[in-house]
């Protein structure tokens, strides 16, 4: 048996121990440090809300619309590589995004993978192809070609799409759905000629310390 | 250096001196002989004592250098914008991101304020877990102040809504509607009461007024306004004509400050500014366009409702409180235990038992009364401190080019305070672009 002043120590010590362990100040609340945001499938029902848009999404989405466009008739199988004019897309989320990152990977993935089955015209330089053409019609610069003569593509086809959004908030957290849905269109008859989505669901609980 | 260690070690010292001398160091001297033949002050106290002291101290930790930090400190590769750059600790960095981006909007640095806003939203807009800064602030030997600073929901609502201003101003409402919708979203609380819950007037109605310009159906997001504004402040139906959109701001935004018996109460002081109203006379006086309050952010501030981190404060503030009056009645215990053993000594009897009582009780009271002593429990009252009271918004149809004109900021009785009066001009442009005009009382 340990002496008394030993026993005392320990009993000491013991006391300040149980002290100690009832000093948790996260007592009472739930996941005091969060639950890491998690990828869901967008038809699982997540338990709450989620973040924003990321570059492997971006990757993603944009690989499977690359691929899912090439493989429709009017680009596979026309004589004559149809021309495409790439359309802002409408951001409806709650999240702020470069918008244009979508469309241009689309027309970058086509431009690689397509060996010429699609061409797409550059209508954000227009201003700029249009001064140029001024300048030589005007003899200020040099022309290899008449340039009176009207040279700039129609389009065939219209790309855009539009991002939407669901967003939920709950005392477990907050869960965040995005549609990313992309579509062509028929310039002349103004038929969609194909269209295509990708659904991304994610969730998560921020620590105790920012709720 | 990890900066809360100081102020975690400060209290100690002046806590713990009274009490070490009412310890058991008061013990009357002994005889020599006794002495000798008494072991030394038992060696388990000795362990239990040092044990405390360091789990006390070992919150203390110091975090290694960062390679940022050993730039700024001027180890080799130091570049020069690592010198010129203030020490900023990174806990704090959104919180410099914030008061750069108001005062480089109210300055017309709209380059700048969309850079800073960009990285503090960076920061703000995902889910922050298993934060190590976090974590510690929800210790006991650390103030909350040790977490990364993103601000309570009115700040980082004002972030969204002052960058979604600048989205519109590059011509991109929808992500301007992004950033509205976003800012109604942190302003919701699912543990509160629905009343104050996503209740910015503005942010729906921009929500609204950014779908009616991109030729979509805005009248749920008016609809949502209107309810939130009530039926005695009727707000102007949208104009998707409009080119040019009118965001004011005035008054001086609420201040946070802990109170508490320790400090562990968060709350906010909302001064009412004398700028009950603003509006803009243009084209000498032939225009005037009211510019009235939809949102208070003293109101929003002061009507969020409770945190978890008040819950975790509360509980902090017991531990103290508890430990604090443990460690007084342990040593009075001591003291009692203490006079005791020299009583019975001077009876002649043995004092050794009462003496050992007096040791361990003192030995406990003084673990506690440290304990308490290094417990943090003041709420973290950082605060982007050049926020506005209230916001404004006006859209109209103007020509484009040049106009000149005055603000005037009212005072509850509708009459200028013409010593706040500034003279506005600003061009509207000729493109399809919207022209955003961001007028403020505030000067940085």
């Amino acid at each position: 048996m340990l002496p008394l002043r030993q026993r005392l120590a320990l009993a000491a010590t013991a006391a300040s121990a149980a002290l100690f362990s009832g000093c948790a100040t996260t007592a009472g609340v739930q996941n005091p440090s969060g639950v890491p945001v998690t990828e869901l499938r967008p038809d699982e029902r997540g338990t709450v809300a989620g973040t924003g848009i990321e570059s492997n999404e971006i990757v993603t989405i944009t690989d499977k619309m690359a691929r899912s466009i090439l493989g429709i008739p009017q680009i596979a199988r026309a004589q004559v590589p149809p021309s495409v004019v790439l359309e802002p897309i409408v951001n409806n989320t709650r999240f702020p995004i470069n918008k244009d990152i979508f469309l241009t990977r689309i027309r970058t993935q086509l431009n690689s993978k397509s060996a010429g089955q699609v061409s797409f015209l550059d209508r954000e330089m227009m201003k700029t192809l249009e001064r140029e053409r001024e300048l030589k019609r005007s003899g200020q610069v040099t022309a290899s070609a008449d340039p009176n003569k009207v040279e700039f593509g129609g389009a065939d086809y219209f790309l855009t799409g539009k991002l939407d959004g669901l967003t939920t908030r709950t005392s477990a957290g907050t869960s965040d759905y995005v549609l990313y849905s992309f579509r062509l269109t028929d310039a002349r008859t103004s038929r969609i000629v194909w269209e295509d989505s990708a659904e991304v669901k994610k969730q998560g609980l921020e620590d105790a310390a920012y709720r | 250096m990890n900066p809360a260690c100081p102020a975690t070690r400060t209290p100690l010292a002046p806590t713990a001196g009274p009490v070490a001398r009412v310890g058991p160091s008061r013990r009357p001297a002994q005889p020599a002989e006794e002495n000798a033949s008494r072991p030394p002050a038992a060696p388990a106290a000795r362990a239990a004592a040092l044990l405390a002291a360091t789990l006390v101290l070992a919150g203390c930790a110091t975090p290694p250098e960062t390679p940022r930090d050993a730039r700024r400190r001027g180890a080799d590769g130091a570049t020069a914008a690592d010198r010129a750059a203030p020490a900023i600790p990174e806990r704090d960095r959104v919180l410099h991101d914030y008061r750069a981006a108001a005062t480089a909007l109210r300055a017309g640095r709209f380059d700048e304020a969309k850079a800073r806003l960009d990285d503090a939203i960076a920061r703000i807009g995902g889910i922050i877990t298993n934060d190590a800064d976090a974590a510690k602030a929800r210790s006991l030997f650390a103030a909350e102040s040790t977490k990364t600073f993103i601000g309570e929901p009115y700040e980082r609502v004002m972030a969204y809504y002052y960058r979604g201003i600048l989205y519109w101003r590059d011509g991109e409402p929808d992500n301007a509607r992004a950033c509205f919708r976003t800012g109604q979203l942190i302003d919701s609380d699912p543990e509160q009461k629905k009343t104050y819950s996503s209740d910015y007037v503005l942010l729906d109605y921009l929500d609204g007024f950014a779908s009616a310009k991109l030729a979509a159906d805005g009248s749920d997001a008016f609809a949502r306004a209107q309810a939130q504004a009530g039926e005695s402040r009727p707000l102007p139906p949208y104009l998707p004509a409009a080119n040019v959109l009118l965001f004011a701001e005035y008054g001086y935004g609420p201040k946070k400050y802990a109170a508490g018996p320790y400090r562990e109460q968060l709350r906010f002081r909302a001064d009412d500014s004398p700028s009950r109203s603003a509006r803009l006379v243009l084209d000498e006086g032939r225009l005037v366009v009211p510019l009235p309050a939809y949102d208070d952010l003293g109101y929003q501030a002061t009507t969020r409702g409770g945190r978890v981190m008040d819950h975790i404060l509360g509980n902090k503030a017991y531990f103290k409180a508890s430990a604090d009056t443990a460690g007084d009645v342990a040593l009075v215990g001591a003291v009692i235990a203490s006079e005791q053993a020299r009583r019975r000594e001077r009876h002649g009897k043995d004092g050794d038992d009462a003496n050992l009582a007096a040791l361990g009780l003192g030995l406990a009271g003084l673990i506690s009364k440290v304990a308490a002593a290094a417990t943090r429990t003041e709420a973290d009252t950082r605060q982007w401190d050049n926020l506005p009271q209230r916001l404004s918004f006006a859209a109209v149809r103007l020509p484009p080019g040049e106009h000149r004109g005055r603000l005037e900021f009212l005072d509850r009785d509708g009459q200028p305070l013409e010593s706040r009066a500034q003279s506005v001009a600003f061009t509207v442009r000729a493109d399809e672009r919207d022209t955003i005009v961001f007028l403020s009382e505030l000067k940085r």
